[in-house]
């Protein structure tokens, strides 16, 4: 009888860890096969293929800045395959990070800047944008009307609070209401096509990202995929950007672009040296914006559109360091910021050397 | 099927014209599609200038740079103007030996690198001797004395010599081109100074830039962003002319293309709408 309890105990066990074996097999196996599938090395080999441009394992990837060591290297890898496929060349994604006691500042000189627009053409150079439908350009030269003051003094006493059948707003009218006091972008002219620049009775003001200290697209991203880095320049992870375009709105700037459709880069113009927050091919459905060149700048070298202007109206360094060139500038020259009033602190200054 | 057995022909020619007309549609489409691409795929332009037109050109190097496969420069379509360099650092020099002014905004120039400007001028690379292949006391007789006169030779570079735009009527050539050796330039002490160095000369007038060029300030340059690192400076001749600086001290030029339209507008006349009124 005992004899009998055991053996159908044993059985029973027999059963019960086959069940186990059974289930834990399946498990495993079905785990294993969907690991399989998001393992890099075959994902990777997919990438060959220009059709599977994500690849999966670049699907569920996480937040660049919250993986490990070993994802982020596995992450470049994979990066560097598709992109080396993708464009027929060797191509090269850093993940340097930004320099320690640095903060990166810029300054242009809007008296000496004569609207050629070689920076916009530099940057679109270095930094692997969309060439055509859709072409994107991450900075813009607006061409301004010198004196369009229109505010004046007689005027100061003349406004008086807006009256309507629902009661007193409030709001001015009248006097120098609507009138633009000092410079104003109302004017300005974005798609000029000049023969010969500069012209006559005007002045030209590039704007691209301002890296603010406080900047509003960065409160405004629902994931997070564009933050601040400790040298201060705002940068996006590409693969983490959902493409809701709540930071192109929040931008006083108008600063961010958004990659509607894909992007076309051809594989001769396509610049090989990338950096994972900069230059590295974009896909469809992402925002971008200028970094900075943040391939070149944490590497100790100079952006493009610095190295490119003409007229040496472009400065870029360090704003801790007391003798580098933006220091200088801000110690000598009569220097503002773009939009002071949205209180977004920026470190592209603009002076009148 | 008897039509088909009685007139094959009929059918062959039939079935060409179907198969020709879907073969050229499938083309055209093509056409329209690479249209685009075609223009694209332009050759670089390999004669390129650095900030002005004349003053220093670059020829582009195809894979200058192997590791990345970089050209020296890259240059832009509509104006040939160098818009990108692969090395910064291409074709430079040592800036050689600078004053040193003990302010605050002494210069850092230990590292730093020029183009040379003598490959640049054109009368200087004449002759195996520079400008003293004629210049020499024998084919062109040494001046006596600095005073203005009408000069017929290199009215290219100066229309009329007796109205030098520089200066406003205080400098004439001599005062800044050497009288006895004439590959180079002299200062109001009588040193003599490189082409390749014309600060040392344009800032003894012209100190409150000097000064500002120094710091960093006025001026281009490039390479390193960092206080004491690597970096190509430009020389005042790379940007201004000194023979027509009293007319413009930057001339005029072309502007790069324009950024495209937003889709579905003709034309940015509305933008044109405020110049009548300023």
């Amino acid at each position: 009888m005992s004899e009998e309890k055991n053996e159908k105990m044993q059985d029973a066990d027999e059963v019960v860890q086959g069940r186990r074996d059974f289930l834990k097999h399946v498990c495993t196996s079905s785990a294993a096969a969907l690991v399989a599938a998001t393992t890099p090395s075959e994902a990777v080999d997919n990438a060959s293929n220009p059709d599977a441009d994500v690849t999966v394992a670049e699907f569920f990837q996480g937040h660049f800045l919250l993986m490990s060591e070993e994802e982020k290297l596995q992450a470049i890898a994979r990066l560097e395959k598709r992109y080396s496929a993708q464009y027929s060349k060797k191509t090269t994604v850093s993940n340097a990070p930004a320099p320690d006691g640095v903060l990166f500042g810029y300054a242009l000189d809007i008296s000496k800047c004569i609207g050629c627009r070689r920076c916009v053409h530099a940057c679109v150079k270095e930094n692997n944008q969309s060439r055509n439908d859709p072409e994107v350009q991450w900075i813009q030269v607006m061409k301004m009307p010198k004196g369009n003051i229109a505010f004046t003094a007689d005027q100061l006493d003349k406004g008086y609070p807006e009256k309507s059948e629902f009661g007193d707003y409030g709001v001015q009218v009248g006097g120098n209401a609507y009138k633009t006091a000092g410079l104003s972008t109302e004017d300005a002219q974005n798609y000029y096509n000049d023969e010969l620049v500069p012209d006559k009775d005007f002045f030209y003001m590039p704007v691209q990202c301002q890296q603010c200290e406080k900047p509003p697209c960065v409160k405004a991203c629902p994931v997070r995929a564009t933050f601040r880095d400790h040298a201060g320049v705002v940068l996006i992870d590409y693969n983490w950007c959902i493409g809701c375009r709540m930071c192109q709105l929040a931008c006083p700037y108008h600063a961010r672009r958004f990659n509607w459709g894909e992007p076309h880069l051809p594989a001769e113009e396509m610049n090989p040296k990338t950096h994972y927050f900069g230059n590295r091919p974009r896909m469809r459905g992402v925002m971008e914006k200028c970094t900075f060149c943040a391939q070149r700048t944490r590497e100790g070298r100079n952006p493009a559109c610095q190295e490119v202007c003409p007229v040496g109206a472009r400065k870029f360094g360090n704003l801790l360091d007391p003798d580098s060139d933006v220091r200088r500038v801000l110690a000598t020259k009569r220097v503002f910021r773009f939009k002071e009033e949205a209180g977004t602190y920026p470190k592209f200054f603009y002076y009148i050397g | 099927m008897d039509f088909l057995h009685k007139s094959p022909a009929i059918v062959a020619l039939a079935l060409c014209g179907v198969l020709a007309t879907g073969v050229s549609a499938v083309n055209s489409a093509h056409a329209a599609e690479e249209k685009p691409a075609a223009a694209q795929n332009a050759q670089p332009v390999t004669d390129c200038f650095e900030s002005r037109i004349g003053y220093s050109s670059v020829t582009r190097v195809e894979n200058a740079d192997p590791k990345y496969g970089y050209p020296n420069v890259k240059c832009s379509q509509t104006t040939g103007a160098v818009l990108w360099w692969g090395d910064p650092f291409d074709g430079t020099i040592p800036m050689g030996e600078m004053p040193d002014i003990s302010d605050s905004t002494r210069g850092d120039f230990d590292h730093a690198v020029v183009k040379p400007r003598e490959p640049q001028l054109q009368y200087f690379n004449m002759g195996p001797n520079g400008c003293e292949t004629c210049h020499n006391g024998k084919m062109v007789p040494f001046p006596k004395d600095s005073k203005p006169r009408l000069i017929g030779m290199h009215q290219d570079i100066v229309e009329n010599s007796l109205k030098l735009m520089h200066g406003r009527g205080a400098l004439w050539c001599l005062n800044c081109h050497s009288a006895t050796h004439r590959n180079h330039l002299i200062d109001r002490q009588g040193n003599e100074i490189s082409f390749n160095q014309p600060q040392k000369l344009c800032g003894g007038c012209h100190g409150e830039n000097y000064i500002d060029w120094r710091a960093g300030v006025h001026g281009k340059r490039i390479g390193s962003w960092a206080t004491g690192g690597k970096k190509r400076w430009w020389v005042c001749t790379e940007c201004h002319n000194p023979h027509t600086v009293q007319k413009a001290r930057f001339n005029q030029l072309k502007p790069e293309s324009p950024p495209p339209l937003p889709r579905g507008m003709k034309n940015a006349d509305y933008e044109r709408a405020g110049d009548a009124k300023h």
